[in-house]
């Protein structure tokens, strides 16, 4: 493999690693390089696989791009090709690490909220009542599964919420 | 029911008029309370005429002193969706997972005790607790929204 072609397939290694769910565009340049290339497409998916555990291992292993160059090497690349290679996941690393983070387990992950709010105008018990209140949604998601869940807050409440939520991005900030 | 059986005795009533007599002053307030009547005119117009005058005083002036108390009862037991009962926050710091062994990562868990439907549960509150994940975009995006809740209560307010 020339250095022009192992550059245009690391090319498309990096683009599927940073966009992980178009997976259907990668098998597809995949294969158009492996026919400009004359090359088969079996042993090129094998070749690749292998490739790819490299980046996912220096994560989990928080690897510098040195190391990763040592990994390539020892998987029987030469030292220019490692090296380019190396100096791309370098590139690559915010988002690639931005991703990982992103795939970090998250407990009942609030997902979306919807809100409404109204008046109270009469009861059963009262004819005449003109009180306000607030309804939120919440969407959460619980494993794979989405749940609604319907809260009601009084005026005060609401404040109190807001309030506590405002303490929260405060906190959040001072760590980031 | 038990609050006739109780008054019997002091009223030197029989079992039956006891009833008549809480049904008849449990009517009388409910219809106080539904109304929202608050002047004592109001209430004393509801007693027929050859009612005992100084009995029909009293009874207005314990129902005025009462009436906005149970009006907040009824308001407090009315049926609503679930309602937010306390809130609890704390905020970590994610360090590793499975995907990467090396991150500083803030993420707030919110706990939200919740209460069933306070006219199903009468007097035994249902509480349930939830707890939630928010990444920090999550909490921003909830901000904007709570901001623009509090916005419009302001404009309601101001009209």
């Amino acid at each position: 493999v020339s250095s022009q072609q192992f550059s245009a397939l690391t090319e498309v290694l990096f683009r599927f690693l940073t966009e992980p769910k178009e997976v259907e565009r990668f098998l597809t340049q995949l294969s158009d390089f492996a026919t400009v290339n004359k090359i088969s497409l079996g042993p090129l998916k094998n070749i690749v696989k292998s490739i790819l555990l490299v980046p996912n291992g220096a994560l989990k292993r928080n690897l510098s791009s040195e190391q990763v160059r040592a990994d390539f090497i020892a998987l029987g690349l030469s030292e220019e090709k490692a090296s380019y290679f190396a100096e791309q996941w370098k590139v690559n690393s915010p988002t690639l690490t931005r991703l990982a983070i992103g795939q970090t387990l998250m407990i009942n992950q609030l997902i979306d909220m919807e809100w409404k709010f109204g008046v109270t105008a009469g009861s059963s018990e009262l004819e005449k009542v003109g009180s306000i209140f607030l309804q939120l949604k919440l969407v959460i998601k619980k494993g794979s599964q989405m749940e609604n869940v319907y809260i009601e807050l009084t005026l005060p409440q609401f404040y109190s919420f807001l309030h506590e939520m405002e303490r929260v991005k405060t906190s959040l900030e001072s760590f980031s | 029911g038990p609050l006739a059986q109780r008054a019997c005795p002091g009223l030197a009533a029989g079992p039956e008029e006891a009833e008549q007599l809480v049904s008849a002053l449990h009517n009388l307030t409910r219809h106080v309370v539904y109304h929202g009547l608050t002047r004592a005119e109001d209430i004393l117009s509801l007693f027929p005429e050859n009612f005992h005058q100084n009995l029909k005083n009293l009874l207005t002036k314990i129902i005025l002193e009462n009436i906005t108390a149970w009006r907040n009862e009824a308001q407090a037991s009315q049926i609503s969706l679930p309602r937010l009962a306390d809130m609890d926050w704390r905020v970590d710091i994610k360090t590793s997972s499975d995907s990467i062994s090396r991150m500083a990562v803030p993420t707030c868990l919110l706990q939200l005790k919740i209460q069933e439907d306070v006219a199903l549960c009468g007097n035994s509150p249902v509480l349930s607790a939830l707890t939630v994940e928010l990444s920090k975009e999550t909490l921003d995006t909830m901000l904007e929204g709570l901001g623009r809740i509090r916005d419009q209560l302001s404009a309601v307010a101001n009209k």
